[in-house]
């Protein structure tokens, strides 16, 4: 039960800065994902806070105390990577009991030990086996069953089920999250995929070019994204986004995309929230399914054409071409049969987002 | 444009089987998709419609012609696969004319740069056209890779997984490119992934591949909705179908302890064993339905939730919207739309709907 904490991180690889004045507090038992493309500085920091990594400057503080004198073996963190690393010649039995009988545990509690971990991960029946029997999803078990039997302080997991196929992904996502429920401990966990990172975490930690961009709950993340960036990169499909003007019509306030005649209706409180913001160029963003599509004309629709239609089963999504922006719509399945047909787009006001194009930021305006 | 068909086709690597007598029919223009896992047989059709294998037994026809046992040179196909193999010290434009200066067939100098102007504005490349291909991203390098499959307008084209060695955003945004551009070009596609979700959206028909034999040939609805086995409903579909074991028992399915809900059942449904298979979207949470389950997770996706329940005998997915509030542990009732309900035998996972 462990505390983890981030004070103003940094570190540079030759003159590349990987991290950049991180600091981050993680709460005991919480389960915090640091979401990123490759080359963020997520890794880094999870190596960091592991001791397999020195940092240039700044605190990190385990269970309140720093820990930059500690070597990895004693800040007690396990650490879980992508690839299992297991020993191929030794049992998953002799696997798991490997962390404890290097520290010379007793054998009748290594026995305990192993038995209880590998009760809750389900893999009681494959103890005997040897790493080469077993399955993909079995093997990331055994790994973090070896992680789970020294009790530690804290897990780090590194895109532990990244090279997993889609469905086990699916299965052992739900699987990792329960672990989390009956264990307790404090995980950070690294991941490039916004899925994973939404489905499991208390927190996400959004990190761009060694930047923390965002930290909050995935409701907050996906609802309120402070930047373009976080916007584009949770979601999918991706939220789409377009170069707006707002105007003062006699009929109204309207969202005009670039090259589009015709507006968008918004509130007329906007415009001035807008002109206060200060902002000269304003970047619209609007999530798939915060666009209503329909197959008829109606009041306050603008006209489009549809592009493509892609139908995922359980809902389509279609993308729209509208002057000349594409926008992706979710739909219900099949509400869209003909390419090249015309449509009827409308935005849901409550659900767009409106961002300052010059620095990314969002105006904090909510309709 | 070209008309391939594979009759009766089987080949073995060793002593293993990779495909068993699979027969295909892919109409001229149409954008055809084999999914399956790895070992499904999905790569190994695409070489042998490519030429780069030849069959044990049966016969490919490209435009009705029997290609058998043409080599790959001859048959005008292009393969596009999931490594990109650009030369590293070309440029683009080097690249991309490289196919075009075959010593088969001559092009005068003014056609292919009049090719690769076309090629390059329909994949958006026209700027990188002189950089060294070691200077692009994951992306840029697929693209000019598909570039230099088009700029020779072959027949066919074939595409091994050209989508999964690149990260979630990029491979969402090259879906939708390659399937308008295979709509913009008109031509025939045979496509083979592992992903369902490309399978799906891309698309004009799929094919599963279940251990070198076809499972079921459909377009993307009939596959979701009509899978004539539970083999199919679960290779589409994510979170999975729900698969529960049960009986019909006086008007009602019943999988299991306190686990009944109504059905209309159908012929042949009475008295033998059966899977129901309900996809999560199809299972209502909703007060004063027939069945209590416990919430053992809620993962919030913003765009809906993935619910996971534990009911006696059987743990089920369920997608609700992100405004239904659930709690953990919370005791909630589901129940489903029996229409949206899909009955197979348990023995032989066969559908009924397909005369299982």
């Amino acid at each position: 039960m462990t505390q983890i904490e981030l004070r103003n991180i940094n570190k540079n690889f030759g003159a590349f800065q990987v991290i950049k004045d991180v600091s981050l507090t993680v709460e005991e038992t919480e389960f915090v994902v640091f979401l990123g493309q490759s080359g963020c500085g997520k890794t880094t920091t999870l190596r960091a806070i592991a001791g397999l990594e020195t940092i240039d400057s700044g605190e990190i503080l385990i269970a309140g105390k720093p820990v930059h004198m500690t070597k990895p073996e004693a800040r007690d963190v396990a650490f879980v990577f992508q690839s299992f690393a297991l020993y191929p010649h030794l049992t998953v039995y002799e696997n798991m009991a490997f962390p404890l009988r290097a520290v010379r545990m007793p054998k009748a509690q290594v026995d305990d030990t192993v038995r209880r971990v590998a009760g809750v991960l389900k893999i009681g029946g494959l103890l005997s086996r040897r790493p080469s029997a077993l399955s993909g999803g079995d093997l990331q078990r055994v790994a973090i069953g070896r992680a789970l039997v020294r009790n530690p302080k804290a897990m780090l997991m590194d895109e532990p089920i990244g090279s997993l196929d889609a469905k086990l992904r699916d299965e052992m996502r739900v699987e990792l999250k329960r672990l989390h429920v009956e264990q307790r401990s404090t995980t950070i966990y690294v991941t490039h995929d916004q899925i994973e990172a939404m489905a499991l975490a208390d927190r996400i930690v959004v990190m761009h070019a060694g930047v923390l961009q965002q930290v909050g709950t995935p409701a907050e993340v996906y609802a309120n994204p402070v930047n373009l960036f976080v916007a584009q990169f949770v979601g999918s499909p991706v939220m789409n986004v377009a170069p707006v003007t707002l105007l003062d019509m006699p009929s109204g306030a309207q969202a005009v995309l670039a090259g589009v005649v015709a507006g968008f209706a918004v509130p007329r409180a906007v415009l001035a929230q807008v002109s206060k913001s200060g902002a000269k160029n304003i970047t619209l963003g609007v999530r798939p399914e915060a666009i209503d599509l329909s197959t008829t004309p109606r009041d306050g629709y603008l006209p489009a054409t549809v592009h493509i239609v892609e139908p995922l089963g359980s809902h389509d999504i279609v993308d729209v071409q509208l002057g000349d922006h594409t926008l992706r719509v979710r739909t219900r399945s099949g509400v869209v049969a003909a390419i090249g047909g015309p449509v009827w787009l409308h935005l849901d006001a409550a659900r767009v987002h409106l961002f300052d194009t010059d620095t990314g930021k969002t105006l904090g305006i909510t309709l | 444009m070209a008309h391939i068909e594979l009759r009766n086709v089987s080949k073995s690597y060793g002593g293993a089987m990779a495909l068993r007598d699979l027969t295909l029919d892919i109409a001229d223009g149409q954008f055809f998709v084999l999914l399956g896992e790895t070992g499904a047989g999905k790569t190994t059709t695409l070489r042998l419609v490519a030429g780069l294998d030849k069959p044990d037994t049966g016969q490919i026809f490209i435009d009705g012609q029997d290609v058998t046992q043409w080599g790959a040179a001859a048959r005008d196909v292009a393969l596009v696969l999931q490594q990109y193999s650009l030369y590293p010290r070309y440029t683009v434009r080097q690249n991309l004319e490289f196919p075009l200066r075959s010593p088969i067939r001559p092009m005068s100098a003014t056609d292919i740069a009049d090719r690769i102007a076309k090629v390059s504005k329909t994949l958006r490349i026209e700027h990188l056209l002189d950089r060294k291909t070691d200077r692009l991203s994951g992306g840029e390098m697929q693209r000019v890779s598909i570039g230099r499959a088009i700029v020779r307008t072959p027949k066919v084209f074939l595409m091994d997984e050209p989508l999964s060695a690149l990260d979630a955003k990029l491979r969402e945004a090259l879906r939708a490119e390659l399937k308008g551009l295979q709509i913009t070009l008109g031509e025939t596609f045979l496509f083979v992934t592992h992903d369902q979700v490309e399978a799906m959206s891309m698309g004009d028909r799929i094919g599963v591949l279940n251990k070198g034999r076809l499972a079921q040939v459909g377009t993307p609805f009939e596959i979701y909705n009509n899978p004539c086995n539970t083999f199919v409903a679960r290779a589409v579909g994510s979170p999975a179908i729900n698969l529960m074991p049960g009986r019909m028992q006086s008007g009602q399915a019943v999988m299991g302890e306190g686990m009944a809900m109504a059905h209309p059942g159908g012929a042949g449904a009475d008295g033998r064993d059966l899977i129901f298979g309900v996809r999560p979207e199809d299972l209502q949470i909703a007060p004063g339905a027939p069945v209590a389950v416990r919430v053992t997770d809620v993962e919030n996706h913003g765009v809906e939730q993935i619910i996971t329940l534990q009911a006696a005998t059987h743990r089920l997915r369920a997608t609700v919207p992100v405004t239904q509030k659930l709690a953990l542990n919370e005791t909630v009732q589901i129940g489903w739309a029996p229409d949206r309900v899909a009955l197979f035998d348990a023995g032989t996972g066969q559908s009924l709907r397909h005369g299982g």
